[in-house]
């Protein structure tokens, strides 16, 4: 009888037990739950990185000088001038940029374990290649900044950066840096895995996401810079059905040339700019402050990168090019969207959308890989594409670049350098205050010079270990991750 | 009821609901067969004597009619005895002729002579001799007589430190319980003061104490955290769900202390746990009594304050206007303006009629102007405060039969406001019945309900703004605050009398405009249903069940009147200049060029915020109490619980009210665009879910009631922590013991020991910390994108997993001592060691897994403390008494392990941080230097160790900081004397804390306006060059030198600079009051049992305080919106007994 009871007491606690942990299985609080395709859509809007690099790219370029009469004068600007770290961690910094990589690579991988979870089934086949490729970008954008350029040369012992596939669930996860070499072959399999996947209508917004278009420009930068210019053309050729780049170009002789400073800021960011194929909200202070650093667009600058071409028309870029009272010279690419706290705060977080891949980096890419493939005519028509669209008053009889104008512009008879030069040249004038430079710069190890109103020079040279950025100190040391030389 | 079924089968859900019924009454069976067996061989034990016979009866106390558990019955001239049961009950065997002895500690010994009867009810009367050294110690499971209680608990009664005219529970107990410290950071109705059991014990969590009415859990209606309750937002007047509780209600207060005492609360005790009980029907003739309270609040005077006359202040504006602050040009086109504003709109305000400028632009002219504000002085005390008039009422019935008891309150009290802009109504009702159907089963159902009617100005929340270094709170119109930072050169009225307008927001603004078109109107309604159900097994075999439900709604909506200023603001839009500078304005993003345009073109807001909770609470508790002989008695308790509170929060805000149009709303779309635009929602709703179910047991020994020996084990399981399975159990356990000294044979002779006993306890106790993401946490939002079509819903990752995720957890050890001396003096002494860990805390790391900040159980804490207190009867005579009562807290926290990295701002500001080393949470100061001798602007170290104005305060550089102390006090307590002669006594009443530092209010600012007030020590400030050797008051800007700072704050610096850091040390003079108690005789005459009369004076001075802290009062937080600081206060009460 004793035993019976005890036994009963014991099994009926037991279920008793369960029953209530049962009832503790009610969630806390009203969170998300991602169990469906829609809900993997909606997960994946976070799966971009929404920090900016824009402020510390530019300030490390030449595309920046001393304005003395700017006042604006903040660590996230005045130390990449130097090619210093930064003392920040706030928006605009690398540290912030480089936690919200990783966020957004978080995020990717937290969507394809989900997905895995409930059977990696065709349902969520369009989340999974977003998932990928959102993956591969912040990846990617890590390695080109954190680690050296890709060459071929040296990547497999090149440190890299943690490439992550898992989501973390314990506090300090462990992880290890690879090389350039590991970091770029995990990108481009998941770049391979995710294309095929990509499709438009999965997306409500489709300029903010891993659209066709995106996707293969994606895939036109990531071969370009891993220096394999047949594939990036053959992606090139993808990124529009029709191959045709003009007509998805900014409309620089047209609607822009006719804007006013508001009208200009809110067309650049826009979706329904063709131009725009991946567009990104960043939590960053750069559409504030670009036209405010004490190290902005000069008055220098500005005719250095807009005095001539070898066209011989004028750029139009200068049409809508202003000064501001702080005498910084600017394109009103940018508006920011201030979130306020509260309604009737006067505190908030301010947001500038970036465009992070756009009709004409994807043309000018596919110029690159011809030229780098020593294809100058096919080079020169890209080239031509794109001139025809940023020539003042265009006129093809007059404006038409030829191989024999190029090398009498450059006064050589190096095509394959008057062409490359060109195309970077292009590249420069066309991305100003984007953040582009800085990776051609690194790409092609050309020296640049900081100056400042006092007369000194500050000299980046070839090979100098400061065109990589050092990693963020804390994050490498809470990580355990080898610092980079310097 | 039905409803109540419906919701309850949805918390358990059908398959849980049926197999906790069924399975409990299993568990109980076998509980049952396994008890009995026990009690079956006792009783074979006994019933060896066979020519004896049963003798059975209740022991009651005759103070309180309560029945006393554990009173020592013991037959003469023998070793056999027995104690009485929870009940009060007992059965011993007792031969004819025999003596009975009843003894219980604090009460008379009382011998009876055994007859034929077979039943002897007994009445103990307390020893009056031994003071309240003795009491019945109710942890909210049980009650215990204190000598055989092994933790450290204090219990108060309810009469001894009620304070006539505090009518919230929770600010009763300043002073009264050692270990207990109540910072009062605001005194208005509703919101709850800051209040610690032995400080704090976690550095992200609340450290609120739970607190339990009549063995129910009282849940909050919403969390306000500690850092919050300073803040003055509209939720921290839900705080305090105790200020639903009629005090006349109240029987006493048990403050649980240490780990033993809390045990039986395991899992959530960390923070100390405070049972209140309330008042039961007693046996005997019908008693009713009422309590009336009438009060006023005094009108604070400027006496008391530090803030500059209107003579003075326009002398310094006179410096500004040379500065070049208060030029036309400036101020014509600033929000906001005050004399010089007026001054200048008149001057260029052209009347064609007339052929005139409103003020000819001449300096005389000018000079007549603002003499008449010159000469103004306005006293916005006087305008803005009043002496209120409080009223409360508090009726009470009781009456009572062996069979059934009943206790019915209703009370009413009304507040007309301390200020123009508040005022409370509060109405209870209290129903408890008790009945006793049979021997063995009793049943009890208490109703208790409260209706709140609460009137505030209207409020924004507050913003913390670390880029300046200050807090913004849009469109305050707090009244105290108003006063103390408003200029006394603005007038309420003009000349004529009407009321006089100035500009805020590019609008007009009159403060009692204001108050009367912007205000907030607080509904609350608290509605708890309890049955106690309590069965007799068998003899030793105890059965209670508690069941309760608790529902509470409140919503608090602002109704801004379209004449007010917040709603003029939004229309303000005169001139291009106001269009492009006012915020309130809309631009349509998809029209870039466009002018700022008006979106509320009529009408004003109507804003609600709802709270609601349905908090649900169940308990099944077997206890077995045993006696074997007097040698040996065992308790044994086994109890399961089950505790749910579901809360949710919802806010609507209505655009384009008309409140003067019969309430039609106008609305522009173009607002909702706006909103929308912004990122913002005009409605929304959130909810939570709390669940925990907890099991747990608990054994204790006593041996010839002179050792105590306890044990506890306990289970709890909460949904806190997320989804994850392993995260959510926690059992936790202690041990405990106790030694009744003075029962030893060597310490029966010493006369002048009254009782002594050693107590010791050491154990774990745990809260769930302020983290949910056991498993990934998804939040659901919207992308901030500028364009409405561009827009998307969202899910992003709020937390990654954490599946380290546990509770906040401390071990405890406690010692104690309580003694009473020479029939005059108690003691009461406990030493404690905590050592907390695995405490939740925001970590940094690496950012590679997705989330730079991290909240995880690393962090680590000791503390350790004495709570002491000592009662003394100075004066003890027939006529004249004087007794005396000291109480003394002291503990001090130190964090041992913490890997945060706060920046300076997180540090600086008022309410302190946390740092590795240092307390929960200290103050630090940026090191001021000196005045700057060009333009006596203030100089401090800065982050890179350089002597500057510029101090970046979101670094994390903050080695160069000066640690300033503790933000909470490490010594708190109270001081009481009560002196009577025949009817008459006074008491006085004296709180005090020490040990903790404060910041002066932030009154320095880079630029001021012709709007500010200024503290009077803005005479010593510096003026010319030479100046900062004398002095550390800063300058007043030249406007020149002020362009060229930019981004630099050094007058923000400077308020939270090491020059404005005080002491916060205080003795307070809490209360004082006279009584008299009109004598029986005369009563009786007029039909009345007890009457007696008051007078109470609460909180009217301030005795010492740090000198520099001119008038600030060192409780008190003066954040603006609904916060208001406890006033002074006079009580006349009437107290009468039918």
């Amino acid at each position: 009888m004793k035993k019976i009871v005890y036994y009963q007491s014991i099994a009926v606690l037991g279920l008793l037990l369960l029953g209530c942990d049962k009832a503790l299985d009610v969630l806390p609080d009203n969170r998300a739950q991602a169990n469906s395709p829609a809900a993997i859509t909606e997960l994946l809007v976070t799966a971009y990185p929404q920090g900016n690099y824009m402020a510390f790219c530019e300030s490390m370029s030449d595309n920046v000088g001393e304005n003395y009469g700017a006042p604006t004068d903040k660590p996230e600007n005045t130390k990449p001038y130097f090619w210093e770290e930064p003392t920040v961690r706030e928006e605009d910094s690398p540290e912030r940029y480089w936690s919200s990589c990783y966020t957004a690579i978080a995020t990717a991988n937290h969507a394809l374990e989900i997905i895995q979870q409930l059977g990696d089934t065709k349902d969520y086949a369009a989340q999974k290649g977003e998932a990928l490729l959102a993956r591969a970008y912040a990846h990617f954008m890590l390695v080109n900044l954190f680690s050296k350029s890709y060459d071929q040369a040296s990547a497999g012992t090149d440190l890299g950066i943690p490439y992550v596939t898992e989501p973390e669930k314990v506090v300090f996860g462990k992880y290890t840096r690879g090389t350039v070499q590991s970091v770029y072959e995990n990108i481009e399999k998941d770049i391979l895995a995710g294309l095929p996947l990509i499709t438009n209508q999965a997306y409500e917004v489709p300029r903010y996401h891993f659209n066709k278009s995106a996707a293969y420009a994606f895939a036109t930068r990531f071969y370009l810079f891993k220096r394999e210019p047949a594939k990036a053309i053959e992606y090139a050729n993808l990124v529009f059905p029709d191959g045709n780049f003009l007509s998805n170009m900014r409309p620089w002789l047209t609607t822009y040339a006719n804007s006013t400073v508001n009208e200009f800021e809110a067309l650049y960011t826009r979706s329904t700019d063709k131009s725009n194929l991946l567009l990104c909200e960043t939590n960053s202070y750069w559409a504030r402050n670009y036209n405010g650093y004490r190290y902005s667009f000069t008055s220098e600058i500005f005719n250095e990168i807009y005095g001539s071409n070898p066209t011989g028309g004028d750029w139009i870029y200068g049409n809508r090019t202003f000064v501001a009272s702080n005498i910084v010279y600017f394109i009103p690419k940018f508006r920011e969207h201030f979130v306020r706290i509260n309604i009737n705060a006067s505190i908030g977080d301010g947001y500038t959308i970036l465009p992070l891949f756009t009709t004409e980096e994807a043309l000018l890419n596919r110029a690159e890989a011809y030229t780098l493939l020593q294809q100058y005519t096919l080079a020169i028509k890209d080239l031509n594409v794109f001139f025809s669209a940023r020539i003042a008053n265009y006129d093809p009889a007059k404006h038409t670049l030829t191989v024999a104008k190029l090398q009498q512009y450059f006064q050589t008879n190096n095509t394959f350098g008057a062409c490359l030069q060109t195309i970077l040249d292009c590249k420069r004038a066309e991305f100003v205050h984007e953040g582009m430079r800085w990776f051609d710069i690194r790409r092609y190890d050309f020296p640049i010079q900081h100056l400042t109103t006092t007369g000194e020079q500050f000299t980046l040279a070839a090979g100098d270990p400061r065109r990589v950025m050092q990693l963020p100190q804390e994050a490498a040391k809470l990580a355990e991750l080898p610092l980079n030389p310097r | 009821m039905s409803l109540l079924l419906r919701k309850a089968s949805c918390f358990f859900n059908l398959l849980c609901f049926a197999s906790k019924y069924g399975v409990l009454f299993f568990w109980l069976n076998a509980l049952i067969v396994a008890f009995s067996f026990v009690s079956a061989h006792t009783v074979q034990a006994q019933n060896a004597d066979q020519q004896k016979q049963t003798v059975s009866g209740k022991v009651i106390s005759q103070s309180n009619s309560q029945p006393l558990p554990g009173v020592s019955i013991s037959v003469k001239g023998t070793v056999r005895g027995m104690v009485t049961d929870m009940t009060g009950a007992y059965t011993i065997e007792v031969a004819s002729g025999e003596i009975l002895v009843f003894s219980f500690i604090g009460y008379n010994t009382i011998e009876v002579s055994v007859g034929k009867q077979t039943e002897v009810n007994i009445t103990l009367v307390e020893d009056i001799t031994t003071l309240n050294g003795i009491t019945v110690i109710s942890d909210g499971y049980q009650n215990v007589n204190n000598r055989n209680f092994t933790g450290s608990a204090a219990r108060v009664k309810a009469d001894d430190i009620k304070i006539d005219g505090v009518v919230d529970a929770n600010r009763m107990m300043q002073g009264r319980v050692a270990g207990v410290s109540v910072q009062n950071v605001s005194g208005t109705f509703g919101a709850a003061p800051k209040i610690r059991v032995r400080g704090a014990t976690s550095i992200s969590g609340d450290n609120k104490p739970l607190w339990v009415v009549d063995g129910i859990v009282l849940e909050d209606v919403v969390n306000v955290s500690a850092d919050q309750l300073s803040t003055g937002n509209p939720n921290t007047l839900l705080g305090s769900s105790v200020a639903g509780l009629n005090v006349n209600d109240i029987e006493s207060f048990n403050i649980l202390r240490d780990a033993a005492a809390t045990a039986l609360y395991g899992a959530r005790a960390k923070d100390g746990v405070i049972v209140i009980t309330t008042k039961k029907g007693k046996v005997g003739t019908p008693i009713i009594s009422y309590s009336g309270n009438f009060s006023s609040s005094l009108k604070p005077t400027y006496g008391s304050y530090n803030i500059m006359n209107s003579r003075d202040q326009m002398a310094v504006y006179a410096e500004m206007e040379r500065k070049g602050w208060l030029n036309y040009a400036d101020v014509s086109r600033a929000a906001d303006g005050g004399v010089y504003r007026k001054m200048y709109d008149l001057i260029s305000n052209y009347d064609a009629t007339t052929n005139q400028f409103g003020l000819a632009n001449t300096q005389e002219a000018k000079a007549g102007f603002l003499s008449r504000y010159a000469q103004a002085n306005t006293n916005w005390f006087d305008i803005l405060f009043h002496n209120s008039f409080i009223q409360e009422h508090s009726l009470s019935m009781q009456s009572g039969t062996e069979a059934s008891q009943f206790y019915v309150s209703g009370s009413y009290y009304q507040d007309n406001g301390w200020t123009i802009a508040d005022n409370v109504k509060r109405y209870t009702a209290n129903m408890r019945a008790n009945f006793n159907i049979n021997k063995k089963l009793t049943l009890g159902l208490t109703t208790v309900g409260s209706i709140r009617d609460q009137r505030v100005p209207g409020t924004l929340e507050r913003k913390e703004n670390p880029v300046e270094g200050s807090y913004d709170r849009d469109f305050d119109i707090n009244p105290y605050s108003y006063a103390i930072n408003t200029s006394r050169t603005l007038t309420a009225y003009d000349e004529n009398g009407n009321r006089e307008s100035f500009t805020r927001n590019f609008a007009p603004f009159n403060i009692l405009n204001e108050v009367e078109n912007n205000y907030m109107q607080i509904k609350q309604v608290d509605l708890k249903l309890q049955g106690d159900v309590s069965y007799k097994i068998t003899k030793d075999i105890n059965y209670n069940f508690v069941g309760a439900v608790r529902y509470v709604k409140s919503s608090s909506e602002q109704n801004v009147r379209e004449n007010s200023n917040l709603a003029n603001a939004f229309r303000a839009a005169a001139s291009s200049t106001i269009r492009q500078a006012n915020r309130f304005l809309y631009t349509d993003p998809d029209n870039p060029d466009a002018q700022p345009i008006v979106v509320l073109p009529r009408g004003g807001f109507y804003n609600r915020t709802e709270n609601q909770l349905i908090s649900y609470y169940l308990r099944n508790q077997l206890s077995w109490n045993s006696s074997f002989s007097t040698l040996h008695a065992v308790t044994v308790t086994a109890a399961q619980e089950i505790r749910n509170a579901d809360r949710q929060n919802a806010f609507n805000n209505g655009y384009g009210y008309q409140f003067e149009r019969g309430g039609v709303p106008f609305t522009d779309y173009r607002i909702i665009k706006q909103l929308l635009e912004g990122n913002f929602n005009y409605f929304g709703m959130g909810q939570t879910y709390e669940r925990y179910a907890s099991y747990f047991a608990n054994a204790k020994y006593t041996f010839r009631d002179k050792y105590i020996f306890s044990a506890t084990g306990r289970m709890d399981g909460s949904n806190r922590l997320g989804a994850s399975r392993q995260a959510r159990w926690l059992p936790t356990w202690n041990v405990s013991g106790a030694w009744n000294v003075d029962m030893e044979p060597f310490m029966k002779n010493r006369a002048y020991l009254d009782f002594l006993t050693i107590r010791a306890s050491y154990g774990l106790t745990a809260n769930t910390g302020n983290a949910t993401n056991s498993s990934l946490v998804l939040k659901n939002v919207s992308t901030r994108r500028p364009y409405l079509d561009e827009i998307e819903s969202a899910i992003r990752i709020d937390a990654l997993e954490n599946s380290e995720l546990t509770w906040e957890k401390q071990y405890e050890l406690n010692v104690g001592i309580s003694t009473g001396l020479f029939k005059r003096l108690t003691i009461t002494a406990d030493f404690y060691q905590r050592k907390q860990f695995d405490l939740i805390s925001a970590i940094r790391t690496s950012g590679i897994g997705g989330e730079i900040l991290k909240t995880a159980n690393y962090a680590n804490m000791k503390s350790k403390g004495l709570d002491l207190s000592i009662g003394v009867s100075i004066l003890k005579g027939d006529l004249l008494n004087w007794s005396s009562n000291l109480i003394f807290s002291y503990t001090k926290n130190e964090i041992t392990n913490l890997r945060n990295t706060p920046n300076i701002f997180d540090l600086v500001k008022p309410e302190g941080g946390a740092t590795l080393g240092g307390p929960v949470r200290g103050l630090f100061s940026i090191p001021y230097a000196q005045l700057e001798s060009s333009s006596g602007s203030p100089l401090f170290t800065n982050e890179e160790g350089v002597i500057s104005g510029n101090v970046y305060l979101q670094s994390q550089e903050v080695g160069q900081l000066k640690y300033e102390g503790s933000v909470d006090p490490t010594i708190t307590g109270g001081f009481n004397n009560t002196f009577s002669y025949k009817n008459i006594s006074l008491n006085i009443f004296i709180t005090y804390q020490a040990g903790n530092k404060i910041r002066l209010s932030p009154v320095f600012k880079n630029r001021y306006t012709d709007l500010d007030a200024m503290p009077r020590e803005f005479l010593d400030r510096w003026t010319l060059a030479g100046d900062e050797k004398a002095t550390s008051i800063p300058s007043i800007l030249d406007a020149r030198y002020f362009s060229r700072l930019s981004s630099a704050y050094p007058y923000n610096n400077y308020n939270y600079s090491s020059a404005r850091v005080v002491n916060g040390d205080y003795v307070r003079l809490r209360s004082i009051v006279l009584a008299y108690k009109l004598p029986t005789t005369f009563l009786q005459t007029i039909g009345f049992k007890t009457a007696s009369i008051s007078l109470t004076g609460s909180n009217l001075w301030l005795i010492y305080s740090d000198r520099r802290l001119e008038g600030q009062d060192p409780e008190f937080f003066a954040a603006g919106g609904v916060a208001l600081p406890v006033p002074k206060q006079v009580v006349a009460s009437l107290k009468l007994g039918f």
